[in-house]
């Protein structure tokens, strides 16, 4: 097969007008809405912290100490906590979205489709704190399914069963927003393609895998990339559900800023969270880039 | 019509604008001058108390703000907007108020300002360096030991006693940034170290992080009293409005005059605020709320025992009330400059080799 190679585009000085006015607002809200602060991170992030004092002192000497301190089992166990119980939840987010998204689309009247968009979009908008304060109490130790799982062997106190709250409360949050991601992919498969696969003797689940998987697969990485990202900066959700014994990055960062004041020690953790959360996301790009042009 | 806007039109609305702007600035600042105060407080029957002793004056009206986690979590949002603070008042305790005092942030109180700060005794006051008056204490509050004495599976004698395995899960430990970790000192004070020696205490507690005891990290007060009111944990330490809270439903035994426990006191009060134009409102409201009648109305709801000598104590804080002898067996009281000092370390500490634990 004959490749075929995006050649560059010379672009007119009107067109760099046009985009320059379609592009200023935005560029200008991210240069000063995060650039700017982002920047600031950076120089806190080689300050000396005193103990005692909020923040960083004036004329604080530089420093990588701050960098230097995290080279350690303990945080590795964290980053690894929050990226491991993130990742879980956004995989069995997109395994719970992908069919529903497809039976919403495929499988119901207009009238109630109408009506379970509404109600997945009410679910997005719902405060996360009441969504988790609901699950903790149901599955939490104090919940009305406390006996069920002491019958069935399973103890509320272990780190284990925690573990698992934590991923519920993220999959709960996860769900609606992968639903409605991926209901837009799947209104745009012609679905006379299914029809013509099963017409020639593919069984469904076969045309499945053939057809509407990989037509929706961008759409399902976009997804899964937006519920990564929203499981691994979650907050309330570990620290709710967590009981204080699960960390997620942005709790340990939460407590060097707010608690402790240490506002250097906080803000290098930011960073190499950015650079973390970013790395992924560049991976799973780059994954996704290079199947398409295989 | 967007589309019949003209150049002179939207400057004239552009003007309107402006004006309109600058009179709401006008009226903000003429409002932030008139008594209309904003005050930081804890949450739940310390709030309760102070809307109570507002209700019973007229010159100051109140924004109340609340202490989001420990009194600590308020420093970084001063920090982040100072000179330009928005609050009067922030209520805290030694923890805060020395770094607040090293920060810089508090007026000097003048005891002819406060005239009720005359029956507040005198060594409990926070000074700075040179001696000038950084904060107006209210009232005593405590932190120790105690347990719901209907669900506690044991009755516990001595901190030792925290690692029977009859408690699995039954221990609501406060988090790291809750009562300066005081709770981490009173467990080297128990295998006899301090505040300054503290490897016998973190021995100590990653004994009971490992013996699967610890069933919650409180990480704010709500965390401990749903912890131990719904029965999910019955052993616990924290502050005194903590215990309160679980006190009104529940039984519950304070080891506050035990000798097997050590009780840390805390004085809760008033920092005021500078870079504000209402520090004379400010600080009339808190020679007010010190006054023998307010204090004593402040100590029956907030349940934290006065400090102004006139007040009257009631009965249900008696366990915080101590003879001199009785001060010397019971409480300790440390150095807080050490303890703030440690904060960084300690969490840090508590991060490292206490949380993969638990």
């Amino acid at each position: 097969m004959t490749k075929v190679r995006r050649q560059p585009v010379a672009i007119s000085i009107p067109d760099r007008r046009d985009a320059a006015l379609t592009l200023g607002p935005a560029l200008l809200v991210f240069a000063f809405g995060f650039l700017l602060p982002l920047i600031n991170l950076a120089i806190e992030s080689l300050k000396e912290f005193t103990p005692g004092r909020v923040g960083s002192v004036e004329n604080a000497a530089a420093t990588v100490q701050n960098y230097y301190e995290l080279a350690n089992q303990a945080f590795a166990s964290v980053l690894l906590t929050t990226f491991w119980i993130g990742g879980v939840a956004a995989i069995i987010g997109q395994l719970v979205a992908f069919p529903l998204a497809y039976f919403i689309v495929r499988r119901i009247s207009p009238r109630m489709r109408a009506l379970t968009l509404g109600f997945l979009i009410t679910l997005v908008l719902s405060s996360v704190l009441i969504k988790t304060y609901a699950i903790e109490l149901t599955f939490g130790s104090v919940g009305i399914l406390r006996p069920l799982l002491l019958t069935l062997g399973l103890s509320p106190n272990s780190r284990e069963y925690i573990n698992i709250v934590v991923t519920a409360g993220l999959v709960h949050s996860i769900i609606p927003v992968a639903t409605l991601t991926l209901i837009g992919a799947m209104q745009s498969i012609d679905p006379r393609l299914l029809d013509a696969a099963q017409s020639l003797g593919a069984p469904g689940w076969k045309a499945h895998l053939s057809i509407t998987l990989p037509l929706s697969f961008p759409a399902l990485i976009s997804s899964t990339l937006v519920s990564l990202t929203f499981a691994i900066s979650a907050f309330v959700i570990p620290m709710v559900l967590g009981r204080g014994r699960v960390l997620f990055i942005s709790n340990v960062i939460y407590t060097r800023f707010s608690d402790i004041a240490n506002y250097p020690s906080g803000a290098a953790i930011s960073l190499v969270m950015l650079a973390a959360a970013l790395a992924v996301v560049a991976v799973i790009t780059f994954a996704q880039a290079w199947k398409v042009s295989r | 019509m967007l589309h019949d806007m003209t150049r002179r039109r939207f400057l004239g609305s552009a003007a309107a604008a402006g004006i309109a702007g600058t009179m709401t600035g006008f009226a903000r600042s003429a409002a932030a001058g008139s008594g209309n105060l904003t005050a930081v407080e804890w949450g739940g029957e310390v709030v309760e108390a102070m809307k109570q002793i507002a209700a019973d004056q007229n010159a100051a009206t109140f924004n109340w703000v609340l202490h989001q986690g420990g009194a600590g979590a308020i420093l970084p949002k001063i920090k982040a907007v100072w000179p330009n603070v928005d609050y009067d008042y922030v209520a805290g305790w030694e923890g805060s108020f020395n770094s607040m005092v090293k920060e810089d942030w508090l007026e000097t109180i003048n005891p002819a300002d406060v005239p009720n700060l005359a029956n507040i005794p005198e060594k409990i006051i926070i000074r700075d360096g040179k001696g000038n008056i950084k904060a107006v204490p209210r009232a005593v509050g405590g932190m120790y030991f105690g347990a719901r004495t209907d669900t506690a599976p044991i009755a516990v004698k001595t901190i030792d006693d925290l690692l029977s395995p009859d408690l699995k899960g039954a221990i609501c430990w406060p988090g790291p940034t809750q009562s300066m970790m005081l709770q981490i000192v009173a467990l080297a004070l128990h295998a006899g170290g301090s505040e300054t020696n503290m490897e016998p205490g973190w021995k100590l507690m990653t004994e009971l992080a490992k013996s699967g005891n610890i069933g919650r990290v409180a990480i704010t007060d709500i965390d401990f009293t749903n912890s131990l009111t719904s029965g999910e944990t019955s052993v616990g330490f924290f502050a005194e409005p903590g215990w309160a809270a679980v006190a009104k439903n529940f039984p519950v035994t304070r080891f506050t005059k035990d000798s097997n426990f050590k009780a840390f006191l805390y004085q809760s009060g008033f920092g005021v605020l500078k870079n504000r134009p209402n520090t004379k409102a400010t600080l009339d409201f808190v020679n007010f709320a010190i006054s023998p009648d307010m204090n004593s109305l402040y100590a029956k709801v907030a349940g934290e025992a006065p400090l102004n000598s006139k007040a009257v104590t009631p009965d249900n804080l008696k366990h915080l009330s101590f003879t001199s002898d009785e001060f010397s067996s019971f409480v300790y009281v440390p150095d807080y400059n050490v303890v703030l000092e440690q904060q960084d370390a300690w969490s840090k500490r508590w991060e490292q080799d206490i949380a993969p634990l638990l």
